[in-house]
């Protein structure tokens, strides 16, 4: 790679590692993005003919808002690479759901990916846990009360052990969220921070083992998973006539993905059955908005701010547009649109991102993005109105 | 707003007393003149129903103004003294048995309709309820409608000017709106009908049936899907601007949402044309329909379909020569896209249409195979020898009607709806001798 490259990361590792605290001005964030932008043009054979068709090029690209977005489904049929594919040293796929082909995000390095996920992670779901202490409860406090902090790499968090309801990303090196999942705990996790799905199967006996130890010892913990799997957990616990009441200083990290695989449960009943079976209250359940396709991802202000909330916020080095379908352009305050990253850990790859997802913007029209965005759901399955069949309804036979 | 049940027990009582003073003296010529002049009404420029219509439809169909008026002249041009004949001697061999014996072979017989037909109107797109309540009006049975949410306009309006032309036939239906899922009220309705007549999705039909009394006659149209071959013969120089206009005016209509509108135009290869050339002709004539007939509006989830379709085809299109987009400039009010895949792709709705060039019609029939059951209409152009051939296997997949490309949004009054008589389901017959 050359040089030019490896120093854009540079600048952008070193925007990352200046933490969550410092927001990142229109001007540096728009040098940067349309930096990337013309890296990635020119080195992205499908994407620079895709731009060229719309005529947005770094020639005529004006603003980071105009750099043309890459449909997520476009990694189905491309790969969508600034280096030469044989040299990823990980490639993530999306899950997908069943018939159709993953979409596949490869990485020329994992120092950028794993860069991004930390201070994030950190300042969403373990802020309360800053400082040296083994006991969670007091640093709490303690960092209530503000003053200096110091930079993420010299921070320390007590360590809870993590429970996480996926597999490892040694059984499956292609999940992004398990990967991401081994980040935070090697990272933030206690030594016996553990894995529950094997072969595919959430081991939800021993899940219950070990937070009725966790409860006894009344030692805190932090659960980690799918919706799929709390859903999987709830139901087992219920079936079984059982609940726990973990500990205080516990935590939720829950994110999207049905995907089809469970029945769906609203997020309210859901936050509600964790709170009731598990004894975690809503105020310490996050959620996580992530995908394949990106680098960063995005957590809702619960645990951070105490109190509950969809609302979520671009870290320093990202934005997110929410963009009307009808018309293409940014949704007014409060209007639902199309979830649009722009994520510059993504280097590697593609910076902006048109998602399939629906969002609403809470803070819109800023200059520097939506400052605070919820995200609504898969935009699958628009009413029908009139009596023609559609994809979703087409029955094979 | 709601019908309550005391008002649905009213509206059958009344329609059924109607029905009993209409019934005896009425001629069934007497009827379909009076239907038909109802409908012809409509058809005047002037005519205050469909002014009202124009005003009061685009909200719930989310149909724009031209559409709204596109659809009357769909709707109310297929209705006429001819046709409404030919529907009932066609289905009963001869339309005075409603009103006597006929002598039919060696006996004479007649025709007795259902008393009380019940109808359950689905979606935005007015013509199948219209002609369902001409059905009913017809046989002069009471007929109860139901209508759907998506167009509580049309049929109140229609009857309103049926009783411009004959008050006491009017009587014989009411038009009434609740919603699906109160249950008591859908009871109410149900519990002394002779016929029900459903039109939904599957869910919605089969909910009906169980709802229905065993007694009861039950026919229900579920929601369909449609498509269109074009073969090489008609992949000329000379017919492909007519053709395109054809196929833009079938894709289009009711914004694609109709079980009538193509998903997909398969275009046979090796005509003195090829498919691409199709598929830009297509486009035009979409964009030349849009200027005279605007989409309607879409909901932020119908224009979100719309965006990752067209995007992602367009992603790939500029780079995979097997692929092709051609779209409205500006919002996605209409697409084409082309792509060399012959697996088929139902549309997302709302004027994106598939263009798949195939080897022929044998390929065709392979591809849909599979969902051939859930087919309504087959568009061809020419309609020639072969295409008959390729008529007959649909036929045999189970596929009900094939028509010319230009006519899937006009099937003639009297076809056979998802392959069934429209009347003959809904009479008995007493003989005589």
């Amino acid at each position: 790679m050359d040089q030019a490259a490896l120093d854009l990361q540079q600048r952008i590792l070193a925007l990352i590692a200046r933490g969550m605290a410092q927001a990142t001005t229109d001007e540096e964030f728009d040098r940067l993005a349309r930096e990337v932008f013309a890296f990635q043009y020119e080195r992205c054979a499908p994407y620079r003919a895709y731009c060229e068709r719309l005529k947005l090029t770094p020639e005529t690209v004006a603003h980071w808002k105009q750099i043309p977005a890459v449909p997520t489904s476009a990694f189905k049929d491309f790969a969508l690479t600034c280096f030469p594919v044989e040299e990823a040293v990980a490639e993530f796929h999306t899950s997908g759901t069943t018939r159709e082909k993953a979409g596949k995000h490869y990485l020329w390095t994992l120092e950028l990916y794993e860069a991004a996920i930390r201070p994030n992670f950190a300042e969403y779901l373990l802020r309360d846990l800053e400082g040296n202490s083994r006991d969670a409860l007091s640093t709490a406090e303690r960092t209530t009360t503000g003053g200096h902090r110091p930079p993420l790499q010299k921070r320390q968090y007590s360590r809870l052990p993590m429970m996480v309801l996926m597999s490892s990303p040694r059984e499956v090196p292609h999940s992004s969220l398990s990967h991401m999942m081994g980040v935070v705990a090697r990272e933030f996790g206690a030594q016996d921070s553990e894995f529950y799905v094997e072969d595919g199967v959430l081991r939800v006996e021993r899940v219950v083992r070990d937070l009725s130890e966790a409860q006894v010892a009344h030692r805190p913990v932090f659960l980690l998973g799918t919706a799929f799997a709390f859903v999987h957990l709830l139901d087992h616990l219920a079936r079984q006539g059982l609940r726990v009441e973990m500990a205080e200083g516990s935590r939720v990290m829950e994110t999207g993905g049905f995907k089809g695989r469970s029945r769906e449960m609203p997020k309210a009943e859901l936050y509600g059955q964790i709170e009731r079976l598990i004894g975690i209250p809503k105020t310490r359940i996050v959620n996580e908005y992530g995908m394949t396709e990106l680098s960063t991802q995005f957590y809702d202000g619960s645990l951070r701010m105490g109190r509950q909330t969809d609302d979520k916020a671009a870290p320093p080095w990202a934005r997110v547009v929410i963009v009307d379908p009808n018309t293409g352009r940014e949704a007014d305050e409060n209007g639902r649109g199309l979830v649009r990253v722009y994520d510059l850990a993504n280097l590697w790859s593609i910076l902006c991102i048109q998602t399939e997802d629906l969002g609403v913007a809470h803070v819109a029209g800023s200059a520097s993005g939506t400052n605070s965005f919820e995200v609504l759901g898969r935009a699958a399955g628009a009413e029908v109105r009139g009596c023609s069949l559609t994809a979703e309804d087409l029955r094979v036979e | 707003m709601s019908a309550t049940i005391e008002q649905i027990r009213e509206a059958i009582s009344r329609t059924r007393e109607a029905r009993e003073r209409v019934w005896p003296h009425r001629t069934t010529d007497a009827v379909i003149t009076a239907l038909a002049q109802a409908a012809k009404n409509w058809l005047d420029p002037k005519n205050p129903w469909r002014k009202r219509a124009a005003e009061q439809a685009t909200t719930p169909t989310g149909f724009s103004e031209a559409m709204v008026n596109e659809a009357i002249d769909l709707t109310f041009g297929a209705i006429t003294y001819e046709s409404l004949g030919e529907l009932l001697d066609r289905e009963l061999g001869n339309r005075r048995v409603l009103d006597k014996f006929c002598l039919r072979g060696r006996v004479r017989t007649r025709a007795m309709a259902s008393r009380l037909i019940v109808h359950f109107l689905a979606g935005n797109v007015p013509a199948p309820g219209i002609m369902s309540i001409c059905c009913g009006l017809l046989l002069r049975s009471a007929n109860l409608v139901k209508m759907s949410a998506r167009d509580p306009v049309f049929p109140v309006l229609f009857l309103e000017s049926v009783r411009e032309v004959d008050a006491e036939l009017a009587d014989c239906a009411a038009a009434l709106d609740w919603p699906r899922g109160e249950l008591a009220l859908t009871q109410a309705a149900v519990g002394d009908a002779d016929a029900v007549i459903a039109y939904g999705d599957d869910s919605t039909v089969s909910a009906l049936r169980q709802l229905a009394p065993p007694t009861a006659k039950f026919i229900g149209y579920g929601h369909k899907i449609s498509f269109a071959v074009v073969a090489k013969e008609a992949m000329t120089e000379e017919n492909l601007p007519r053709l395109a206009q054809a196929a833009a005016f079938d894709a289009s209509v009711y914004d694609q949402q109709g079980c009538l509108s193509p998903h997909v135009f398969y275009v046979e290869e090796r005509g003195q044309l090829g498919p691409r050339k199709f598929a830009a002709a297509l486009a035009d004539a979409m964009a030349a329909y849009q200027t005279r007939v605007p989409r309607g509006q879409l909901s932020v989830e119908e224009a979100a379909e719309v965006v990752k379709l067209r995007t992602s085809y367009e992603f790939g299109a500029a780079s995979d020569r097997r692929l092709g987009v051609w779209a409205s400039p500006a919002e996605s009010q209409w697409a084409v896209i082309y792509d060399d895949n012959p697996a088929f792709v139902p549309s997302c709705l709302n004027r994106i249409v598939f263009v798949k060039p195939t080897d022929g019609y044998k390929r065709v029939l392979d591809a849909i195979q599979r969902f051939a059951s859930s087919v309504s209409t087959v568009g061809v152009a020419p309609m020639n020898e072969r295409a008959l051939a390729f008529a007959s296997d649909l036929a045999r997949m189970g596929v009900h009607r094939v028509c010319p490309i230009g006519q899937m949004q006009r099937p003639p009054l009297s076809w056979h709806h998802d392959g069934r008589p429209n009347l003959a389901d809904l009479v008995s017959w007493t003989d005589l001798g």
